[in-house]
């Protein structure tokens, strides 16, 4: 077939428009996509709570105060300044001494490198379980010079440490404060002074299950009465509602923290109510501690915990939930890891949820906590205090963090760490953008078989059906007998 | 010779414990200056401290059951497996195997069996139709020490069973043989034979036995760390969640005093009772 000249100009202009209109389609079509699928600051976005990582650039998309879900900076906030670099030394052997026996072959890895860039070095891990570690440290620290470095609980154990004189002022120290988010150096300064790095950034909130929700076409509750609600719509379902492991004194106590957060009009309030139980001044019969008893024995009654819950242990709970028995476990991020050993099909499928018990409009969303407090022994000779400084300046570096961070499922209050490399990190972050309050189990100042084992048993007690007036006073009684009163 | 054992002994034993009588008599958290309170320890822990009496009868009371069915059970397993054939040496090896392993190990093991809700005690319970003893063994303050208790027993039959076999294999066989001319029967061979002949045997195994079970802490450490609500809180385990988590080393230093007192009274009433029966006075 022969096409003349005008024949073909004429094919080839339609042709041409028929290019151009797909170009454009395509372009416009790429676009929508590309809009959709980057996030773009102060944009809108789809799913709440996804993000692009946690790190200082990152985004993750939150409602704003219209209630439009949009891109917004992930809650990571500015430090003291440019990260820094790690500090050099030569020669030195020291003592690491910390209760995260998870973590060892990570911290294994990071000290075979901080060894290697700086020959002569020896670092030792000495480590406990974290139980020992709270009641043990102390006694083994203070009596061993060579523990130069070592890491605390925030709370009464930061405190012994500081009262025994073994605390090393970090104050002029730039790795700390520019390496660290600033607002996570708050448990480790006292009156002004830095004398602990926080390493980690944990999320004491319940993880849940949210392929399970999905499936059944669960919503996250949202308060107490859709607490209830839910847990009686689970228990039908033959799921267990809150795998809580009231039997472990660690971490059944995680969910005491969600109980306290909103228990009182404000944070001054609690601190002070807690405080007060710790001086004898006031007991477990007040209306505020009674209260948080009662709604124990509420979700008890509702059928939320598992059957013999007072026997039920912190083996068992991240196992039902790994296997689909529970829809919640009440832990922190801190648990994820044990979740999937269990069962490593869980990794991605978890997600967190702040456990709000009030019907009133809440003053807190969640739980977050800056923990394994870092510090240089004090007592140490000044050559062990300058491998100690240098190993913590070589922790406090943002890619050791993100490296120890994605490794070991835990986020870290170093600044510029990026933990997106880790799905259960990305998964359970969304709980950042709410407003969450410093883990308030933790402002139960003394030693902890004085008034916070104690109170913790009592709310077991209460969550098993006993009566609250004769249990409560029974409790106090002990309590003010525990404080010499 | 002597004297290097003395100095061994001296520094490792003697030393720290005249050192505990000293802390019994002060307010010390291990932080500040020990403050000499006189007997103020001794006195607070008797009037004012309930965790601590119930921790006394908890003692009491775990004590009894154990020392009777471990004391019970390895004289019944002894007189079976007396003689020296392969088969009762295997049996033995066997009864004495749990001794050997670690107190942690043989708590955890006892976890996983009582759980309430997966433990295969429960399950057996359920299976053969006895529902109602499918406990919440270690969560129910009923029964959490009862639990402890039997896995105590379990741990340590064994070792009771071979102190046993060495003191029955002394009793002359003449005595047997005399018995049965009599014609008496098993039992009364045992009533008349065995028992009084194997008193002295008895004597070690209940005091010995007695002493572990006021030492008997990982075991209840491991399983119940003393709940639910101090339902299994034994002498030692509350000494050391005073001196440790509580940080009052004084008032646990007293309460050693205590402990050491009450084994040494207890021991001292099994001896004199047992060789009363046997006629030694």
């Amino acid at each position: 077939m022969k096409i003349n000249n005008k024949s073909h100009s004429k094919l080839s202009f339609r042709l041409g428009v028929v290019a151009s209109v797909f170009a454009a389609l395509l372009a416009t079509s790429l676009a929508a996509v590309h809009a959709e699928t980057t996030p773009v600051l102060g944009q809108r976005c789809e799913n709440e709570g996804s993000n692009t990582g946690i790190s200082s650039t990152s985004l993750i998309c939150v409602k704003d105060k219209a209630g439009k879900l949009v891109w917004a900076r992930v809650k990571v906030n500015s430090s003291g300044g440019q990260p820094q670099p790690a500090i050099r030394v030569s020669g030195g052997t020291i003592e690491f001494h910390h209760w995260r026996g998870e973590d060892q072959a990570y911290f294994d890895k990071i000290i075979s490198q901080f060894q290697a860039a700086n020959p002569g070095t020896t670092v030792k891990q000495v480590i406990l379980d974290s139980t020992s570690y709270a009641n043990l440290a102390y006694s083994k620290i203070s009596t061993n010079p060579k523990a130069a470095i070592f890491a605390t609980m925030r709370g009464a154990q930061f405190k012994q440490f500081y009262d025994g004189g073994l605390l090393r002022d970090l104050s002029s120290e730039r790795f700390v404060t520019n390496n660290i988010v600033k607002s996570a150096l708050t448990p480790g300064i006292v009156d002004g002074k830095i004398y602990g790095a926080p390493y980690q950034a944990l999320f004491n909130n319940p993880l849940y299950n949210a392929d399970m929700f999905a499936k059944k076409g669960w919503k996250v509750p949202t308060n107490f009465t859709q607490v209830l609600a839910f847990c009686k719509t689970a228990k039908a379902a033959g799921v267990i509602p809150f795998a809580w492991p009231a039997a472990t004194r660690g971490n059944g106590g995680q969910i005491f923290n969600s109980f306290l957060m909103n228990s009182a009009p404000d944070i001054a309030t609690l601190t002070k109510n807690i405080a007060d139980l710790e001086a004898g001044t006031t007991d477990l019969t007040s209306t505020w501690f009674k209260g948080i008893a009662t709604k124990y024995q509420q979700m008890g009654d509702a059928g939320c915990f598992p059957p013999n819950v007072s026997g039920y242990n912190d083996t068992v709970a991240p196992s039902d939930f790994a296997l689909g028995k529970a829809a919640i476990y009440p832990c922190g991020t801190f648990c994820m890891a044990a979740v999937t050993k269990v069962n490593p099909d869980m990794a991605g499928k978890m997600k967190m949820m702040g456990l709000i018990l009030t019907d009133d409009k809440p003053i807190y969303e969640g739980i977050t906590n800056n923990t394994f407090i870092l510090s240089v022994n004090a007592k140490a000779s000044t050559k062990d205090q300058q491998v100690a400084r240098a190993f913590m300046s070589y922790l406090l570096q943002p890619s050791v963090a993100q490296y120890y961070g994605v490794a070991s499922s835990q986020h870290t209050s170093v600044v510029n760490a990026d933990y997106s490399a880790n799905v259960d990190l990305l998964n359970t972050s969304d709980i950042m953008g709410k407003k969450l309050l410093l883990a308030p189990r933790f402002l139960f100042l003394l030693p902890q078989a004085k008034v916070r084992d104690v109170v913790e048993d009592a709310l077991i007690a209460a969550a098993t059906g006993s009566n609250l007036t004769t249990m409560l006073a029974d409790k106090s009684k002990i309590i003010k007998q525990n404080l010499g009163k | 010779m002597a004297l290097p054992a003395f100095l061994i002994y001296g520094f490792l034993y003697l030393y720290p414990a005249l050192s505990n009588l000293l802390y019994a008599t002060r307010r010390w958290d291990g932080v500040n200056p020990p403050e000499n309170i006189g007997f103020r320890n001794f006195t607070y822990m008797f009037t004012n401290d309930d965790v601590f009496l119930k921790s006394i009868n908890n003692n009491l009371r775990f004590t009894l059951f154990v020392v009777f069915f471990q004391t019970a059970f390895s004289l019944m397993f002894a007189t079976f497996l007396v003689k020296n054939t392969k088969t009762n040496i295997a049996l033995r090896t066997i009864y004495f195997f749990p001794t050997i392993l670690s107190s942690v190990s043989v708590g955890l093991i006892w976890i996983s069996l009582y759980d309430s809700n997966y433990g295969f005690i429960n399950a057996l319970f359920k299976k053969v139709g006895l529902d109602f003893l499918a406990l919440n063994w270690l969560g129910d303050e009923k029964y959490a020490l009862l639990a402890v208790a039997i896995s105590q027993v379990w741990f340590h039959t064994g070792q009771m069973v071979v102190i046993y076999v060495a003191g029955l294999q002394q009793i002359p066989q003449e005595l047997y043989e005399a018995a049965d001319v009599d014609g008496a029967s098993r039992w009364q061979q045992f009533k008349s034979v065995t028992w009084p002949m194997a008193l002295p045997t008895t004597a070690v195994v209940v005091a010995y036995t007695t002493i572990q079970t006021f030492r008997a802490f990982d075991l209840v450490y491991t399983m119940t760390n003393g709940g639910p609500q101090n339902a299994s809180q034994i002498l030692v385990t509350l000494i050391y969640t005073n001196a440790f988590a509580g940080f009052s080393f004084g008032y646990a230093a007293a309460q050693t005093v205590i402990l050491v007192l009450m084994v040494l009274a207890i021991t001292w009433l099994q001896r004199r009772t047992l060789r009363l029966d046997y006629g030694v006075k």
